[in-house]
This record gives structure tokens, C-alpha cells and sequence, in this order.
């Protein structure tokens, strides 16, 4: 090779600067989303949960925990029987799409189980901007993993014998099971995942039927 | 040859040795000071070596992770850069070779083009040849690529190269000089062009 051949490699391999597996400019780099896995792995304990999402857990677990303890109330004086529709999903057809009034608990609901409802319900309001595309936090994936214990606890004890609450638990016990998973996903797979968790969410309604009914018979009340 | 110019020297204004003792002690503002000094470095070098977005920064998270993990045996005979370059290489050596396994390349050089376009400097090259280059490199075995990325893309120096590969200098020019001969192998049927 001449000298001259050899000129034009090193012209070549300046071109290769700004052509061959080109970074982006730092201001697009995704740092800030980086550090917070890094973040979550490494400082799990120190890492404050966002202002937003923390203050949305309370709100949707106020919410949601007084409406249900309502319900629980107002059931427990035999009040109205009639809240959910005739078209009540059973257990055994659980993955069917349902609608949002579908199904909700006919029995009265015990302060323990109507508590673990608003519970529930909270976690999974505040599950998008807890993870927001990175995994979630350890305090989160905690929490998540004692719902899915109860749910399962309930759903073997009496109180799951009846059968809209049942079919409640299941698809919460359903999408519990995905909410767990997420911890061990890879960043690339979480988005598909996060995805999943949205079309079981929506599908089932799960939120809004908790919603609805406790929004119901607080007015009812 | 114009460089990129990303040496592995470390921002006068941050003290790391303290960074790095608050680190072990806990303290996550000094985590993230630590990460800002380092991070654009690494991603940047993840992203040369992978040429994917999404690769570049799961491998850009597991340095950071490895590292603060394994933060207290960091002794400080290297500088941190150096250290935390060292192990971003490693992780994408070993995440790299499952990917191949895995995959075929999928993405066409020109869609990285257009994803990132090439910058104004960019010389007028012909299309052909910069593909047969970037495929040349692509083929390259991965010490000599990694060596003629970061000294001939990244502008790292063979003293800063062999840091970081743990080789002795003169290793690293020899690669550099081996990774070359190689290219202008795979494009030795332009020659005639060049000449002309």
C-alpha cells in the first residue's frame, strides 16, 4: 500500500468519526432515565418516591379506601343488592373482556378486605408514573408482592367463594402477577410488559369497577 | 486525523476521591455527581461499540450498577475513568457476544445514519465504500475493533487504550496497527480508485 493509500484510510476513518455507529449529541443521551435504574439498584432505600406518585397513592387510597369502607358499611345493612349487573362475569369465564359494571361484590366487603381494595387499587393507579418506563422501586415492588400474597390468601378463604368478588380478585391476582414480573424485566422487554399490564387493566377494568362501586354507594349512602 | 477527543481525564472540579468515599458511605447526591462526571463518556463509548440505542444504554446502566456494587475495590492505582471504562468494555464484550448469538445484525447501517445523522463535518465519501468500511470494522476481531474505536473514532490514546485493556502500550499500538493492515485488506479492491 502507498503512502497516498494510506492517507485515504486515515480520510476514510475520519469519515467513520461522524458516520460509524454515531452517538448522539449528550442532550439526547438518556442519562437521566439511565440514572434512575441505576439509582433504584444502588440506592434503593434513599431513593424518595416522586412527589407526584407519592401524593396520588394517598389521594387514590383515601378515595378509593373510604369508598369501599362505605360500601362495606352500607352492605353490611343489607342496602341496595342490585349494583351489579345482571351480566355479573363468573369465575370460570374470568378472562373475558368485562365491562366496568360488571362485576363488583354483592356480599358485604370486611374492613380487612375493603382496605386491601383501596390498596390494591392505589398501587395500580400510581403503577405508570411509579415505573415511568424504568424499573420500579424496591419499597413499590414490596408492596406489590404483599398484594398479590392477600389476593391470593383471599381468594382461598371464604370470602372468595362469592363469586363477583372472586372474579375481582382474579383479575387483580392476574395483573399483580405482571406488576411482580416487571422487577425482573429488562428495560427493553418492561415497555412491552407495561404495555400488557395496560390492556389487562383496560380490558378487565379492574381500576374503575373498584372505582364505580365505591363511587355508587357513596352516594347511595 | 480529527478527533473526537473524549481522553479519559477527570474534571478538575470534582474531587473523586471524596465523591467516591461519600458514594461507599451512601450518599446518592454524590452517586449522581459521580455518574454525571462519567456517564456521557460511557454511553458514548457503549453506543460506538454496539452502534443501538437501546444497547448502549442497558450497557451504560450495568457499568454503573457493576460499579457502584463494586465500589469499594476500587483502590485508586487508575484513575476512576479509566476503572469504570474498563468496565464498560468488558460488559459489552460479554453482553455482545450473546447478542451475536442471538441476532444477526438487523439494522442497516444507513438507518443508524438516519436515526443520528452524520454530523456537517462529514466528508463526501462514497456510500459504497463507507459501508464496506463500516463493515470492514464490523468484522474486525473485537480487540482490534475495540482499539481502532477508541483510538480512531473516540480519540482515546494508546496510553489511555492500554489502561483500560489492561495490555502494555506497545500492545495497543500493534493492534491498532494490525486492526488497519485488516481494513485495508477488506478494501484493497478500491485501491485502484484511491490511485486514480
Amino acid at each position: 500500500m502507498t503512502d497516498e493509500n494510506r492517507d485515504r484510510l486515515d480520510e476514510l476513518l475520519q469519515d467513520a468519526a461522524l458516520t460509524y455507529n454515531r452517538p448522539p449529541d449528550e442532550r439526547l443521551m438518556p442519562l437521566d432515565e439511565i440514572w434512575a435504574s441505576v439509582e433504584a439498584q444502588t440506592f434503593p432505600a434513599a431513593r424518595p418516591p416522586s412527589r407526584s406518585a407519592h401524593w396520588l397513592r394517598i389521594a387514590a387510597a383515601l378515595v378509593i379506601g373510604v369508598g369501599i369502607g362505605r360500601l362495606s358499611f352500607i352492605l353490611g345493612r343489607a342496602k341496595p343488592t342490585s349494583f351489579v349487573s345482571a351480566s355479573a362475569t363468573s369465575a370460570a369465564n374470568s378472562s373475558a373482556p368485562v365491562s366496568s359494571t360488571a362485576t363488583a361484590p354483592t356480599q358485604p366487603l370486611d374492613p380487612t378486605t375493603s382496605r386491601y381494595l383501596g390498596q390494591a387499587a392505589a398501587l395500580l393507579i400510581a403503577l405508570p408514573t411509579e415505573t415511568n418506563g424504568a424499573r420500579p422501586d424496591q419499597a413499590f415492588m414490596k408492596r406489590a408482592n404483599e398484594l398479590l400474597l392477600t389476593t391470593r390468601l383471599l381468594i382461598d378463604s371464604p370470602s372468595g367463594a362469592e363469586p363477583a368478588l372472586r372474579n375481582l380478585l382474579e383479575d387483580l391476582e392476574l395483573v399483580l402477577v405482571q406488576v411482580v414480573r416487571l422487577e425482573k424485566e429488562r428495560d427493553h422487554t418492561r415497555r412491552t410488559e407495561m404495555e400488557l399490564i395496560q390492556q389487562a387493566l383496560d380490558q378487565r377494568d379492574v381500576i374503575p369497577r373498584l372505582r364505580t362501586a365505591a363511587s355508587e354507594y357513596a352516594a347511595d349512602d | 486525523m480529527t478527533r473526537t477527543a473524549f481522553a479519559l481525564q477527570t474534571n478538575p472540579k470534582v474531587n473523586e476521591p471524596e465523591l467516591i468515599a461519600r458514594v461507599l458511605a451512601g450518599d446518592r447526591l454524590a452517586g449522581r455527581e459521580l455518574y454525571d462526571a462519567h456517564a456521557p463518556r460511557v454511553y458514548r463509548l457503549a453506543y460506538r461499540l454496539t452502534g443501538d440505542a437501546e444497547l448502549a444504554r442497558e450497557f451504560t446502566q450495568d457499568t454503573f450498577v457493576r460499579a457502584f456494587h463494586r465500589l469499594a475495590d476500587f483502590r485508586g492505582d487508575a484513575a476512576f475513568s479509566t476503572w469504570i471504562h474498563r468496565i464498560t468494555v468488558t460488559v459489552v464484550a460479554n453482553a455482545m457476544r450473546k447478542v451475536r448469538r442471538l441476532r444477526e445484525r438487523e439494522t442497516d447501517l444507513s438507518d443508524l445514519d438516519t436515526a443520528y445523522p452524520a454530523s456537517a463535518g462529514a466528508r463526501r465519501v462514497d456510500p459504497d465504500l463507507r459501508d464496506r468500511l463500516a463493515k470492514a470494522i464490523d468484522a474486525l476481531p473485537e480487540i482490534y475493533r475495540t482499539t481502532l474505536i477508541m483510538h480512531d473514532l473516540e480519540g482515546y490514546t494508546h496510553t489511555e487504550i492500554a489502561g483500560v485493556l489492561g495490555v502494555a502500550e506497545g500492545t495497543c499500538k500493534s493492534r491498532l496497527s494490525a486492526a488497519r493492515a485488516q481494513l485495508r485488506a477488506a478494501l484493497a479492491d478500491f485501491a485502484k480508485e484511491y490511485e486514480t
